[in-house]
């Protein structure tokens, strides 16, 4: 699964749940970057990845996640 | 010896003109010796007791860092967790503990007297056991590298400038930052300069002026009429914004008299619009500390829970967040309050975005942010008087009923004072307004020696003119 793929179903998750047509994620970008992206709405969306890629994140995993980088390497990773 | 204190002020000065004097290799002795005196004159028992904890803790970080295998890193994580906990449990909550369980027996019809109780309160165990908990935990999780250096590591903990009330400063912020040389700047030591000079201000001007008043107000909300509640209540959070955040200004400047950058804790807090982004604003240091150590890992492991997983990691946080302010009931209701109105913010989010588009997005605004401050006023009233009942009276009192004439709802205050405060208030607001588009001090700076050296003298004036003097405690200091 390569990295542009990924992003474009990230897209897709956080226009859904953050209710935001316009956001286009790439690698570096970071909760600060999105509007509505936060701690109160960050495990909504890490529950709704698990559950579109049927995979699950460590808890020190999540904790470490630095940007969207982090993320997509991280379901690369678990759906080799 | 607090910042406003004589003492402190000789000492301030002396670690001062030593740490410029001497060779960088004894920079951080100079201020480690500071800051060994300035714990220690409070008492000795608290520099013994804070100088134990952090070697202990530095220790401890290491012996996780030597670790090999995961179960044995984390049953020696776990081991240091808890010994911090349970000092700090042993010298802030033993008695609030001893009671409840006296309380409980009581139920049960045994006669128990709370033999447990605690000697003293050491000033600052908050401050330091938080931020030695939250190094132990980034050196689990691999965020930062166990440190090597017993001096470093002690002068991160036991630093005067941010001993007594914060900020609580991260490793990775603070450590790096005692590594390098610091030379002497005069841009920097003088804009540490003015930041001491503007918390002065605060604090003097703002807060020690009405804090006499309110305290008379809180201390005997009986014999207050209903309108002299209310006023007392909705002044509150200003005169504690401006003792703490005044309190804040003189240690971030101090620090950076020294060359160090001490992290933020105020963003203009009463522009919030809801009490989410409020504690965005409001004592960041250990609102991001409690969000960063607490908040993530209990929601992200009740995650599958949905809605109710986030609703139970806020209120579970935000429970330890206001019992982190002291051992009583009322710091736990000040921190459910807090906990439940983000949930409500979280699950309303909606309908609010549809009023808002309904009525306009300026009269939305203001109306949120009256709201947020009003919310944030009605919790701290748990705060400020820690018997519930009294609280209960005051809540069920406020009201615009006076009991004489209009004049009490100066709460004792002169006309002469009442204007001062109502100015420097406004002053203030009107500072971090623009001080928020750019950095007026550096601007300061930048102006002709004349206007420069005038707002200097100005300022200098109108804290002794002003300014209320002969408290010299901080409202934070009990925490």
């Amino acid at each position: 699964m390569e990295i542009d793929d990924i992003l474009k179903e990230l897209d897709t998750i956080f226009r859904e749940i953050l209710k935001n047509d316009t956001i286009t994620l790439g690698r570096e970008t970071t909760a600060k970057d999105v509007d509505g992206w936060d701690s109160l709405t960050n495990m909504r969306l890490i529950t709704a990845i698990e559950k579109y890629y049927d995979i699950r994140f460590g808890l020190r995993e999540i904790l470490k996640f630095k940007n969207v980088g982090d993320l997509c390497a991280s379901i690369q990773a678990k759906k080799k | 010896m607090t910042f406003l204190s004589l003492p402190f002020v000789v000492l301030f000065t002396c670690c001062l003109i030593l740490f410029y004097s001497v060779k960088s290799n004894y920079q951080k002795i100079v201020l480690l010796l500071g800051s060994c005196v300035f714990v220690g004159y409070f008492n000795i028992a608290y520099l013994i007791i804070a100088a134990l904890i952090s070697a202990i803790t530095f220790y401890w970080g290491r012996w996780i860092g030597a670790q090999k295998g995961e179960n044995k890193r984390k049953r020696v994580f776990v081991g240091g967790i808890l010994f911090l906990v349970l000092f700090l449990v042993s010298f802030k909550y033993i008695n609030f503990i001893g009671e409840n369980i006296a309380v409980l027996l009581g139920w049960f019809g045994i006669d128990w007297k709370g033999a447990i109780t605690s000697v003293f309160f050491p000033l600052g165990i908050s401050f330091y056991t938080f931020q030695a908990l939250g190094y132990l935990i980034d050196v689990y999780w691999e965020e930062e590298e166990p440190e090597r250096s017993l001096p470093d590591f002690m002068l991160y903990m036991l630093f005067f400038m941010k001993f007594l009330s914060g900020p609580i400063e991260r490793a990775f912020d603070m450590l790096p930052q005692l590594k390098l040389e610091k030379r002497f700047d005069y841009d920097t030591v003088t804009y540490g300069l003015k930041l001491v000079l503007i918390g002065l201000m605060k604090k003097v001007i703002i807060a020690d002026r009405l804090g006499p008043h309110l305290d008379t107000i809180f201390a005997s909300v009986h014999d207050a009429s209903g309108a002299q509640l209310l006023i007392a209540g909705l002044l509150y959070p200003i005169e504690l914004y401006a003792d703490f955040s005044g309190y804040t200004d003189m240690a971030i400047g101090g620090a950076m008299m020294f060359g160090y950058k001490l992290s933020p804790n105020f963003n203009r807090p009463f522009v919030a619009k809801t009490i989410t982004d409020f504690w965005r604003r409001w004592h960041m240091s250990l609102s991001f500390w409690v969000r960063d150590y607490l908040y993530q890992p209990i929601a992200a492991s009740k995650r599958y829970w949905g809605q109710w997983g986030i609703i139970y990691a806020l209120v579970v946080t935000f429970i330890i967040l206001g019992i982190w302010h002291g051992a009583g009931w009322n710091y736990v209701i000040y921190g459910l309050i807090q906990g439940l109105v983000i949930s409500y913010e979280m699950l309303t989010v909606a309908y609010r975005n549809k009023v808002e588009n309904r009525v306009g997005k300026s009269v939305f605004g203001v109306y949120s942010i009256l709201r947020t401050y009003l919310l944030f006023a009605f919790s701290l009233l748990f705060f400020r008087i820690s018997s519930l009942p009294e609280v209960g009276y005051m809540i069920r009192n406020l009201s615009f009923h006076v009991n004489s004439s209009f004049k009490e709802l100066r709460l004792g205050m002169s006309d002469h004072e009442c204007i001062v405060a109502g100015i420097a208030v406004v002053m203030l607001f009107v500072y971090e307004y623009f001080m928020s588009k750019k950095d007026l001090i550096k601007e300061l700076g930048q102006c002709r020696k004349v206007v420069r050296w005038s707002i200097y003298y100005l300022f200098v004036i109108l804290v002794f003119l002003f300014g209320q003097f002969g408290s010299e405690d901080f409202i934070y200091l009990q925490f």
